[in-house]
């Protein structure tokens, strides 16, 4: 079949159209108006990310609150593995974007004094999370805003288009080149600089279905770029049988996890937190619960006030339908107990970059989920605050790059070495193989069990590496596509192998225990050896690891107590 | 997980294969909307709540994924 070239020219390609995408366009333009911004995304234009399907709860360090107090809390929560100068400037850009969102016809309720009325977090003294006005719309609503400004500052837009490599010369970023999902149209970009804003890394659970899947942390890692924090998984507390967005707020007013003997076990393992903590922590808990026959779990609403249920019931999008629906077949969400699980969402691994989204690749830049933040444990409304703040600080980078660099940034690809993309794009288009779907299906097999990301060891994530490197190299050459559609679902699940194969290798290394990463061989922090970042790199087509040691004798805040230091696991032989 | 379009309501104005994230939907040559990719939804009901006829069904339990406590 005989597909199209199309030839795109622009200063600046944002690769992802959710929250970071959009903050990032948003503020390139604000900054220069006669920039050519485009955005693409792989799915429809427009449809926002997982923003779309959030709460719309944001941090932000309210005019009554302090930033060093929130830096604070983030070194203690980390266990000290927090980039302080990057939180502070990212935590100095967040109550304006909340309230650019307000101008924007987003609702946050505020309190007498007209400041926002935040919500403590996982017990953390400080950092707070605003609340939406409207539940079960906030994310649709922030989307929605967003929207409205790419039309009115003239972004251009492009849906349905993955990319799929990075174009590189003289050691800088000079475009990129993609495949329309659809058609299979073969897109090359021109421009002077790229940022990646399209999320994580994951395993394709529940809605990280589409998003999480790790395309942009392969296309910086093969243009040369660092990666970090690759051993913490998201392991997040799920309904075995439904999704559920917004349990964080109803721990602190009275929901909790019990076992199958009605215990609330976290009230054992963390005296001080009880429940009220961070979902990793729980769902270790929650392995070891079941591990020792006290399963299943169960997330009770019965212990919520009848005032608090009111407003915590979703309104309105998504999730009134999804409560509705579960009412129909009998599951009342707010009025009993069900069954819930620890399940592997994503992993926290980013692009290592400065606060303006600057990677070691030149003109290359990462903001939201795909750039490193967290050490393995989330706090809500962390996402919606970080990828609006690390979106609009990458638009500064960038307009500073461009500004320094861009009548210098030339150069072009010669046009047989596209043809030559091109034409791999269409072959591998058109082969069929394994599918996509029992190959994702055999890396779930292989990572998805409790004891190889909750309650890691030695053995258990060896012999999870021995599988996934047989897996890569027999039958991953041989999957196979067939149609455009199936090429997106193909690279995804090569990103997802990539992620994977990075997850195990620096959960073997890491050998301690530290914010989300939990070695049940190794219990205890190491600060020794152990205080600082694994990162990956490829070096002359080979996986490298390093280590960054965290600089604490210069940073503001000393490393005084541990949130791990709250909780009281049992030791493993 | 989407199990069914209505064939019958559907009057195939293509706003659910527009929206729908994961690409799970086409237009058929009947000219009615079908799901072509059925592995790939994620039961975000974003084509269920677009659909101006109420022609769609989504299930609000998600795809069963390999165990968490797998049976050694």
């Amino acid at each position: 079949m005989q597909r199209e070239t199309i030839k795109i020219a622009t200063d600046v390609l944002i690769i992802g159209a959710g929250s970071s995408g959009l903050w990032t366009a948003k503020h390139l333009k604000e900054l220069d108006a006669d920039l050519k911004v485009t955005m693409v995304d792989k799915s429809a234009a427009d449809w926002g990310g997982l923003m779309t399907m959030s709460e719309g709860d944001f941090d932000a360090v309210t005019p009554d609150e302090h930033i060093d107090e929130w830096v604070q809390d983030l070194v203690y929560y980390w266990d000290g593995l927090c980039d302080q100068a990057l939180m502070e400037t990212l935590f100095k850009a967040s109550y304006d974007r909340l309230c650019e969102y307000e101008k924007l016809g987003c609702r946050y309720i505020r309190k007498e004094n007209g400041n926002p009325k935040g919500i403590p977090q996982r017990g953390l003294d400080h950092i707070k999370l605003c609340i939406t006005e409207v539940k079960g719309t906030g994310g649709e609503d922030m989307r929605d805003s967003l929207n409205g400004e790419m039309k009115r500052l003239e972004v251009d837009r492009i849906g349905r288009v993955m990319i799929t490599e990075l174009l590189k010369e003289n050691g800088h970023i000079i475009g990129a080149v993609g495949f329309n999902t659809r058609t299979g149209d073969f897109y090359q970009f021109d421009a002077k600089a790229v940022v990646i804003c399209c999320g994580r890394g994951g395993w394709k659970t529940s809605y990280g279905k589409n998003t999480s899947t790790g395309e942009g942390l392969r296309l910086a890692y093969e243009a040369g770029a660092k990666l970090t924090n690759m051993e913490f998984g998201q392991v997040w507390n799920v309904p075995k049988l439904f999704s559920w967005e917004g349990q964080t707020i109803l721990l602190p007013l009275g929901a909790k996890f019990v076992n199958a003997k009605g215990e609330s076990f976290m009230d054992r393992y963390s005296p001080v937190l009880k429940g009220n903590t961070d979902p990793h922590y729980t769902t270790m808990a929650m392995a070891l619960e079941t591990r020792a026959g006290r399963g299943p779990i169960y997330f009770d609403t019965t212990g919520l006030k009848d005032e608090d249920r009111q407003y915590v019931q979703p309104t309105g999008g998504w999730q009134v339908l999804n409560h509705e629906k579960l009412k129909a077949i009998g599951i009342d969400f707010f009025k009993g107990r069900t069954e819930w699980q620890p399940q592997l969402f994503t992993s926290f691994g980013g692009v290592v970059a400065d606060a303006y989204g600057r990677t070691c690749v030149d003109g290359l830049y990462a903001a939201g989920r795909s750039r490193f933040l967290d050490a393995g444990v989330y706090i809500g409304g962390f996402d919606l605050s970080t990828t609006s703040t690390s979106g609009y600080l990458a638009a500064e980078g960038v307009a500073q790059y461009l500004h320094d660099k861009g009548d210098s940034i030339v150069g072009a690809v010669p046009d047989d070495v596209i043809n030559e993309k091109k034409s791999a794009l269409e072959a591998e288009m058109d082969h069929n193989g394994i599918a996509c779907k029992d190959v994702l299906r055999k890396i779930q097999e292989i990572i998805f069990p409790h004891s190889v990301c909750i309650l890691k060891t030695e053995a258990s994530l060896s012999t999870a590496l021995t599988q996934l490197l047989q897996l890569k190299e027999e039958i991953l050459p041989e999957m196979g596509a067939g149609d455009p559609h199936y090429l997106m679902k193909k690279k995804e699940v090569e990103a997802i192998m990539m992620v994977t194969e990075m997850f195990l290798r620096t959960s073997l290394e890491r050998k301690e225990t530290r914010g989300g990463h939990y070695r049940a061989d190794y219990p205890t922090r190491n600060n020794d050896t152990w205080l600082g970042w694994l990162q990956l790199q490829k070096q002359n087509d080979n996986l490298t690891m390093t280590f960054a040691p965290v600089p604490i004798d210069t940073y503001k805040h000393p490393l005084e107590r541990y949130y791990q230091d709250n909780f009281d696991f049992p030791v493993e032989g | 997980m989407i199990t069914n379009i209505d064939k019958e309501k559907c009057i195939g104005c293509g706003l659910c294969v527009e929206r729908c994230p994961l690409d799970t939907l086409r237009l058929g040559e009947d000219g009615k909307a079908f799901i072509a990719y059925p592995e790939d939804c994620m039961t975000c009901f974003i084509c269920e709540r677009h659909c101006p006829k109420g022609a769609i069904f989504v299930h609000p339990f998600k795809e069963m994924l390999p165990s968490v406590y797998p049976i050694a």
